[in-house]
Parts: C-alpha cells; sequence; structure tokens
C-alpha cells in the first residue's frame, strides 16, 4: 500500500467507515509507515471535532450540570 | 433523506451566504485570560472539579448537538451527556495531549458512546424503519434561543459548515451516515441503495475534501 493510498484508508478509518476485511491491510500499512502514519491519524481525527463544531449548540440544563459536579465530588471524596 | 449537514433554517444558516467571518479559526476562541483546553485537561487529571466544570460549561452545548445527531432523544441524549462527562473526568488520565486536542478527543470518546446507544436501540427495531422514522421526527436541534455559548462558536461553524457545503449533497450524505450513524460503507450501501464500489468513492472523495479544506483554513491563521 502506497502512502496516499494509506491516506486515503486513514480518513475512512478514523470515522469508523472501513470494512473489517480491510482493517487488516490497514493496520500492517500503519505499522510499516510507523510515526509519519500515526501524525497523520492525529490530523484526521482533528475532522471529527470539525464534524462536532459544525453543529448548532444544543441546550441542556442547569440541574444536569449540578447533578454531574455532585457525581464528581462524590467520587472525588470515596475516590 | 434530510442531510445533517445541510442547513435547517434558511438563509441565516447558509454559510454561503453567510458574512465573511471575522476570525478564520477552526476551534472557537477564548476569552482573555480563560484557560485553554489543555490546561483544563491537565487540571482535571489532577482532579480539579472546577475545571471539569468550566469543560462543561464551554463545550457541553457541541457535546449535546452530538448526540442528538446520532440519538435524537432528548432525554436520552441528556442522560448520555452526563454519562460522557462523567468518563471524560474518570478518563482524563489517559488523554495525551500528543495524540491530539481536548476536544478530539472528547468527541470521539461521545461519539463513540452515542453510537453504541444507538446500536443498543436498534436492536429493538428494524434498522431501515428506524432510520426512516428518525429522519422524519427528527427534533429541531437548530432551533433555540441564542446563548452566548452559541455567539462564540458561531464564527467556527459557519467556516466548517463552508468547508462542508462544497461536498455534493450525495458525499455529505455518506459521511453524515458514516460520521453520525456508526454506518459501515455496507450499511450505507444497502441503506441508500447505492452501489458498494460509489459509496466508498463517495467517502473517499468527500473526506478528502473537507481535510484538505480544514487543512486551508488552518494554514490561513
Amino acid at each position: 500500500m502506497s502512502f496516499e493510498e494509506f491516506q486515503n484508508q486513514a480518513r475512512l478509518y478514523v470515522i469508523g467507515a472501513l470494512e473489517a476485511e480491510e482493517t487488516e491491510a490497514f493496520e500492517l500499512a500503519r505499522k510499516h509507515f510507523g510515526q509519519k502514519a500515526e501524525d497523520y491519524m492525529a490530523e484526521c481525527y482533528s475532522m471529527h471535532e470539525a464534524f462536532a463544531l459544525s453543529l448548532r449548540p444544543a441546550k441542556s440544563s442547569d440541574a444536569l450540570k449540578e447533578r454531574l459536579m455532585a457525581m464528581v465530588r462524590e467520587r472525588r471524596q470515596t475516590g | 433523506m434530510a442531510m445533517d449537514f445541510l442547513p435547517k433554517n434558511g438563509a441565516q444558516e447558509d454559510p454561503l451566504e453567510a458574512p465573511a467571518p471575522r476570525m478564520p479559526a477552526t476551534t472557537p476562541e477564548l476569552e482573555p485570560g480563560a484557560p485553554t483546553d489543555l490546561e483544563l485537561m491537565h487540571a482535571i487529571q489532577k482532579e480539579d472539579p472546577e475545571a471539569l466544570s468550566l469543560l462543561y460549561d464551554r463545550y457541553n452545548g457541541i457535546m449535546k448537538a452530538l448526540i442528538l445527531r446520532v440519538i435524537h432523544n432528548e432525554a436520552e441524549a441528556d442522560d448520555l451527556l452526563q454519562e460522557i462527562f462523567m468518563e471524560i473526568w474518570n478518563q482524563a488520565k489517559n488523554f495525551s495531549a500528543q495524540k491530539g486536542k481536548p476536544l478530539g478527543w472528547m468527541v470521539t470518546l461521545a461519539r463513540r458512546r452515542a453510537i453504541d446507544g444507538l446500536r443498543k436501540k436498534q436492536a429493538y427495531a428494524r434498522a431501515g424503519e428506524r432510520l426512516q422514522t428518525e429522519t422524519e421526527q427528527q427534533p429541531d436541534a437548530w432551533v433555540h434561543n441564542t446563548t452566548e455559548e452559541e455567539i462564540s462558536f458561531s464564527d467556527t461553524r459557519i467556516l466548517v459548515r463552508r468547508v462542508i457545503n462544497t461536498l455534493p449533497v450525495a458525499q455529505q450524505q455518506a459521511i453524515n451516515l458514516a460520521f453520525f450513524r456508526g454506518m459501515s460503507q455496507r450499511e450505507i450501501a444497502a441503506n441508500t441503495n447505492t452501489p458498494l464500489g460509489t459509496v466508498k468513492t463517495r467517502l473517499e472523495l468527500g473526506l478528502k475534501k473537507i481535510y484538505d479544506g480544514l487543512k486551508e483554513l488552518r494554514d490561513e491563521l
């Protein structure tokens, strides 16, 4: 697999669209290209961030945050 | 099928018609003196609840929008949002800045949890029927009162959408089904009655355009 082919597959991989039978060859190529591949993968994952940022934020209740913070404080005390 | 990436409420949401944004950034601009996401993550790793509180204030809207895009149910989205921020608290030690930015890590985590939740739900319903129903009954998460948080994200949203909206609708649809529905290429082909090879091409071309467009945006900074 050329690096360009790897790049194509990496973009599919990070959004979970790579088929199972393609994943094995992709993982081999990932190992083969080493750090260069990992750097590219990290860049690809920035697409996740972009997809989320393309959405209009949705409102959630204040009560939800209060529940969350209570759980965190409890976990902190017992942990 | 409606395109989740496409604007839903008219010209105001159309990036192509929107005025040129002031700041060409792909992440939201922070108030002067506000801690960065990375600083907050480091503080969370040291078990500082205030840091999680700030991170929640900054991103709960985006994270909930992402969850809603996947599961389309307000109450379930709230439950999942709480679980995800709890997981951020518990798993913060696994975050590494070398592998990416905090928001990317959080979104990846949230998406995975939301898709897991969707798959559990789909175990009780035929996938095709469910997709059809949810598309028709999709809550209008795009319309609500403007908040300060929304204003701070609006420039970023316009820029990112501008990149996404350069794609043909079919490419947007394929990426939407893969990213927000967790569908494989075969599942997308089956759900859209499209040949597998066409789906593959649409995904490859669309993702390359988005990747290149986002890179261009970052390079302009």
